[in-house]
């Protein structure tokens, strides 16, 4: 079998899981899940130093040794012009030019504001960044996103951190069918099941942070999320049946039943 | 010179961003800096000269999805 590579822009990714580097009760478990996924892109986020702990160093040293295409996300801003003075701020760290935009519209639910998500991502194509914007599960949305020109779409399951599952899997299915660039399922995310279901709709990849790091083992929990993916992949790829009403008996030879 | 720097005022003696980034014990660690609204490389930090009451942003990546 040929292997299974995807791109997203120009890069090639072997992994199909996009891991959040959030919520690990330590660097050391941080580290271990992050090997167990096999994850080639990590996000993270932007905030400011805190100038009365400098010592408190930042994330990145715990992940020295090791190559991985960094996502930093907009998470904070609640407006397209705050989102691309985060991705800026990303990009002068001189670590990647990928943005994840995530602008929250509802401090409750964090869902996205898909108006001002779609602003950024125009700005931030402009500027040359690869643009992958976390917004809401609708298709026409994600189209008009592509359009703009994000390098992939990354459509929500279910509100961040909530662990709710693919709240609609018939609009995923659309997205999917439409999309002519990478579409990653970000955010509400909560068992192996989910991601696998994820994966069979036809998507590219996932991201998923709170279902890890919050796991009693996350380093456990990384690697079944690596196989649920696989499965579901190779799921998608081999075609399922179709579903039927009535059974049908698996073992034919109808003519010869004894009798 | 009076700074603001990360929404805090700060007496601070420093005549650059190099020399601020200093001050905090920073230098070569993965820090952003904005000042007054623009992004600086760190290539741009030495030649960036603080002044009165210049707002700054020093951040960096944590943990996040």
């Amino acid at each position: 079998m040929k292997p299974d590579v995807w791109h997203i822009g120009n890069h090639e990714l072997t992994s199909r899981f996009f891991i959040g580097t959030g919520l690990f009760p330590s660097p050391y478990v941080q580290r271990e899940a992050i090997e167990a996924s096999g994850a080639e892109v990590l996000t993270f986020a932007i905030r400011r130093i805190n100038l009365e702990a400098t010592e408190d160093d930042s994330i990145l040293q715990h992940l020295q040794g090791k190559s991985y295409q960094y996502l930093p996300n907009t998470s904070g801003a609640s407006t397209a012009e705050e989102a691309v003075r985060i991705a800026r701020l990303a990009r002068a760290s001189g670590l990647s030019d990928w943005i994840k935009v995530e602008i929250s519209a509802n401090d409750r639910t964090l869902l996205p504001d898909p108006i001002e998500t779609l602003k950024a991502t125009e700005i931030l194509v402009k500027e040359g960044f690869t643009v992958l914007p976390y917004t809401s599960d609708d298709p026409v949305i994600c189209k008009r996103l592509e359009e703009a020109g994000a390098a992939a779409v990354m459509p929500g399951a279910a509100p961040i951190g909530t662990g709710l599952g693919i709240l609609n899997p018939y609009n995923l299915g659309l997205i999917v069918e439409e999309a002519k660039v990478p579409i990653i399922v970000d955010a509400g995310l909560g068992s192996v099941s989910d991601v696998t279901q994820a994966m069979e709709l036809g998507v590219a990849g996932v991201l998923m942070n709170t279902p890890v790091a919050k796991a009693k083992d996350p380093a456990g929990m990384a690697r079944a999320m690596r196989l649920g993916i696989e499965a579901g992949r190779l799921a998608y790829l081999s075609g399922r049946i179709s579903k039927k009403r009535y059974a049908s008996a698996s073992s034919g030879y109808e003519e010869f039943k004894l009798k | 010179m009076e700074l603001v720097i990360n929404g805090v005022k700060q007496e601070l003696a420093a005549k650059t961003i190099e020399e601020v980034i200093a001050h905090f014990g920073l230098t070569g660690k993965p820090v952003v800096v904005e000042a007054d609204g623009a992004v600086l490389t760190q290539e741009q930090w030495t030649a960036t000269e603080v002044r009165e009451g210049m707002k700054i942003e020093l951040v960096h990546f944590v943990g996040g999805g």
